[in-house]
């Protein structure tokens, strides 16, 4: 009996080995190339499908709409990566965009720097009541969306601000492109890459990560988690303001209900569909740029393939739904809230 | 003893052959045993040597990939783990698993699924059977608890009379003899209880029987009629506990001999600036009063019960909770405002019992987290070197026989005691640690692991730091302090030093209560 049995568990075993491993190494590359394959899969899609999206410049379309998208969505990935979440961060967007759009006039190159000072001081407000009352993020950024729109529609007079002067100083982020992508884009790309390197290469992004892992773990191993939390959510308004610069650089006015108003739930989504995880620890900076372009192609992409007007969101909420089930970052026996 | 076996003649379970593996790993080799009515076997064996997925298999959870399972004779599939409880097989885990807004009853009632449906009526529960029910099965096991008590307001050795009474809630009856699992059920109990335990366990004995999971081998000595020993997934030796010796058991699990060197006391230079002093430490409703002082290379343990407030005291001295009065020194200089990132940088360190949740960051690598406080050459300024971080971890494996050998692999995937050894390297990585807190270091941990972990704190104290150690049991606070301060109710109640007094345990255990 027993010779039989060395006999057939070898042969057992390594089958078994080399299917586990090869579904260890295919997880691994989804979460590495997930996000970049399901943008591809469905750019071709609306290529073959409406090949005349190609030769209109389809692509420069999507990326620049999808611009703001992208920095919304870092700074929301940033925060979910400590374990929180940023509901005001695309209420600072529009703000920092009509603070744009007002001063650009009277104080011209300075203008775009003391708006990114402010935005990001605004976002500094919001962590620093998360760190020290311990409020929970939801509830706080609930109310500071509201205190945010509300300033932004003071500000502006709820009306549309239009730049006096100095527009030129911002419009050629969004009218000239390298090589087909228009430079708004360019510069999320280059946000994502140095978010990126933070969490990856720092200390800063590593307690970061460490805490939306484990915020007690982190706690006991003297990682300074309330000035990192202070730092996620700065972060977040400064690139919340980055979008606020695109917006002006593409339309040249702002106002609380025009563009961009509409910001949060894409970020989010983009956030989500980059592979970065609602409960914390989990995130690809690089991954949330095809999050972004993604979820800036399927209302362009539904539009350009003729799907009547009634039914593009209900589309748009299939393919949402689909997308995150493929690429949300389960972990083992995790219970997804 | 040889009376059960003849007793009856078809053990209560029969394993043939039993293995199991997930992906390239080999948890179980080929396991066969027999467990006959009437026995207490005990199951010992490394972290990771595969007692949990044995017991696993048994109650269910996992299905093995080959072998035969018999209970009272007749093969059986365990699917789920509701086939395992109908063959009336109960398991009283480590972590209890109770629902502690529930009363007694409905907590035995809840396994209940082996056709004993008297408790419902139409899918709705009949609260008087419940109850009747729940008497009658905690009077099988001797306990007098009203099942009507809410399970979240009994002591802890109570809450496990309810885990029992729930694991023989099968069909005595119909002639099936239960077969409990005690998944290391002492480990978290204190000296007392745990006499009341190994009574319950003779009890069961009479009617049924029981395998008995456990660190501490002098309980399997004392409790088992039988031990099987597993080591990397085979069972290495299965003998009657009247035939073998501790050691003899220490060596089959480890694979190597066991050497409690007795450590020699460092010599106490009371010129020298103590590491760690502390002067009317006072924190209202925990502790009140305490001074203290340990100089260097010397290890102080404290004892006391779980109202004492050492814990409460250790975690001040590490700026993880306030005091209100008196004063704390490090080295001399006084702490002002205390926290932990000023704790440690000032050379404290500290391991906290909690490990899981306060000791480690699970979904990090073990590399990530050996070098997240102190990353030493792993950090160039504000920027990381993943590189250095795993030649580092690499070196501290190596000393520490971590396995397996993965330094990339995340934390929480690693086995209690090669997790506990990373989180002291965490803190020894520290050129400059002068003042070494334990909270229970040795929890949970098998004694090969335990004893590698006592070896590093020993060779921390050779280079000058202070320990103060909050010790599981007496014994290890014998065995690791020079010197041993006792704590009741929030105050110091005796200090010893060990060299000198020389304190029985029964000294120990008067100042205690």
């Amino acid at each position: 009996m027993t010779s039989t049995i060395i006999a057939t568990e070898p042969a057992v075993d390594i089958t078994k080995q080399s299917r586990a491993r090869l579904a260890h190494r295919a997880g691994k590359f989804w979460r590495a190339g997930g996000p970049a394959v399901i943008f591809v899969a469905m750019f071709l899609v609306v290529a073959i499908l409406t090949p005349a999206f190609l030769g209109g410049g389809g692509f420069t379309i999507v990326a620049s709409s999808a611009a703001p998208i992208l920095l919304v969505a870092l700074g929301q990935a940033l925060v979910l990566n400590i374990g929180s979440i940023d509901l005001s961060n695309a209420s600072i967007t529009l703000l920092g965009a009509i603070l744009l759009a007002l001063t650009l006039g009277p104080l011209g190159a300075v203008s775009p720097l003391v708006v990114l000072l402010m935005v990001t001081l605004f976002g500094a407000v919001n962590g620093v009541i998360v760190a020290f009352a311990q409020v929970p993020s939801f509830a706080l950024t609930l109310g500071t969306f509201g205190i945010f729109q509300a300033a932004a529609l003071v500000v502006s007079g709820a009306t549309t601000v239009y730049v006096s002067q100095n527009a030129g100083l911002i419009t050629p982020l969004y009218t000239s492109a390298v090589a087909g992508i228009p430079l708004t884009f360019v510069l999320g790309v280059v946000a994502a890459a140095l978010a990126w390197f933070m969490l990856r290469f720092t200390r800063v992004g590593q307690g970061m990560t460490a805490i939306g892992k484990n915020e007690s773990g982190a706690i006991f191993s003297a990682v300074r988690t309330r000035k990192l939390k202070i730092v996620a959510y700065s972060l977040s308004g400064f690139m919340a303001g980055l979008a606020g610069i695109t917006i002006i650089a593409q339309a040249g006015s702002a106002s609380s209900t025009g563009l961009g108003s509409d910001l949060l739930l894409p970020g989010i989504a983009a956030a989500i569909f980059g592979g970065t995880s609602i409960s914390g620890g989990v995130t690809n900076p690089l991954n949330v740029i095809f999050g972004a372009l993604t979820v800036a192609l399927v209302p362009i992409a539904t539009a350009v393939i003729g799907i009547a007007a009634q039914a593009q969101n209900l589309v748009y909420g299939i393919i949402i739904i689909l997308i995150v089930a493929l690429t949300l970052t389960r972990s083992r026996n995790a219970i997804i809230k | 003893m040889t009376n059960h076996t003849v007793e009856t003649a078809t053990p209560t379970i029969r394993l043939v052959d039993v293995h199991k593996s997930f992906g390239s790993l080999t948890a179980v080799k080929a396991i066969s045993l027999e467990i006959h009515r009437g026995e207490v076997v005990g199951l010992i064996g490394e972290n990771g040597a595969g007692k949990s997925t044995l017991i696993k298999i048994l109650t269910g959870i996992y299905q093995p990939d080959g072998g035969t399972i018999e209970v009272n004779g007749s093969e059986v599939k365990f699917r789920t783990p509701r086939d395992s409880v109908g063959a009336g097989i109960g398991v009283v885990h480590q972590e209890q698993s109770l629902f502690t807004n529930l009363t007694v009853a409905e907590n035995i009632a809840m396994s209940n699924s082996s056709g004993s449906g008297t408790a419902t009526r139409f899918g709705f529960l009949r609260w008087s059977n419940l109850y009747k029910s729940a008497e009658e099965t905690l009077a099988i096991i001797g306990s007098k608890l009203n099942p009507k008590t809410r399970v979240g307001d009994l002591s802890f050795v109570d809450r496990q009379m309810v885990e029992i009474a729930r694991a023989i809630r099968v069909r005595t009856s119909e002639g099936a003899s239960p077969l409990v699992i005690l998944d290391e059920p002492t480990s978290l109990l204190e000296r007392g209880e745990t006499q009341i335990l190994e009574r319950e366990i003779r009890k069961l004995k009479s009617f049924g029987s029981v395998i008995f999971v456990s660190h501490r081998l002098g309980e399997i000595m004392r409790i088992c009629d039988r031990v099987i020993v597993m080591r990397n997934g085979e069972k290495v030796a299965d003998r009657a506990t009247s035939e073998v010796t501790e050691d003899e058991l220490f060596k089959l699990m480890v694979g190597r001999e066991s050497h409690s060197v007795v450590r020699e006391h460092g010599a106490l230079d009371r010129a020298e600036t103590p590491a760690l002093e502390v002067r009317s430490l006072s924190r209202k409703g925990h502790f009140s009063d305490l001074s203290l002082s340990v100089h260097p290379g010397r290890v102080t343990a404290i004892l006391g019960t779980s109202g004492s407030g050492r814990e409460e005291f250790c975690r001040a001295i590490f700026g993880a909770e306030k005091f209100d009065s008196g004063s704390l020194h490090i080295n001399g200089v006084a702490a002002k405002n205390w926290r932990i990132h000023k704790a440690v940088k000032h050379g404290v360190a500290y391991v906290p019992s909690e490990r899981k949740v306060e000791g480690m960051v699970g979904g990090f690598s073990a590399a990530e987290n050996l070098t997240l406080v102190h990353p030493g050459t792993a950090a160039f300024g504000p920027f990381l070197r993943p590189w250095a971080q795993n030649k580092i971890a690499q070196g501290w494996f190596d000393t520490l026989d971590v396995r397996p050998n993965n330094v990339n692999q995340e934390l929480d995937r690693f086995s209690g005691g090669n997790q506990q050894k990373v989180v002291l390297a965490k803190w020894l990585s520290n050129p400059n640690l002068r003042v070494l807190v334990l909270d229970h270091p040795l929890r949970g941990l098998d004694p090969g692991a335990a004893q590698t972990v006592n070896e590093q704190i020993k060779a921390a104290c050779k280079n000058g730091t202070a320990v103060l150690l909050l010790a599981d049991t007496l014994e290890e606070a014998l065995e690791m302090g020079d010197d041993i301060v006792v704590m009741r109710d929030g105050v110091i109640s005796g200090v010893y030093d060990v060299a000198i007094d020389d304190p029985s345990t029964l000294d120990l255990l008067e100042k205690m209560v």
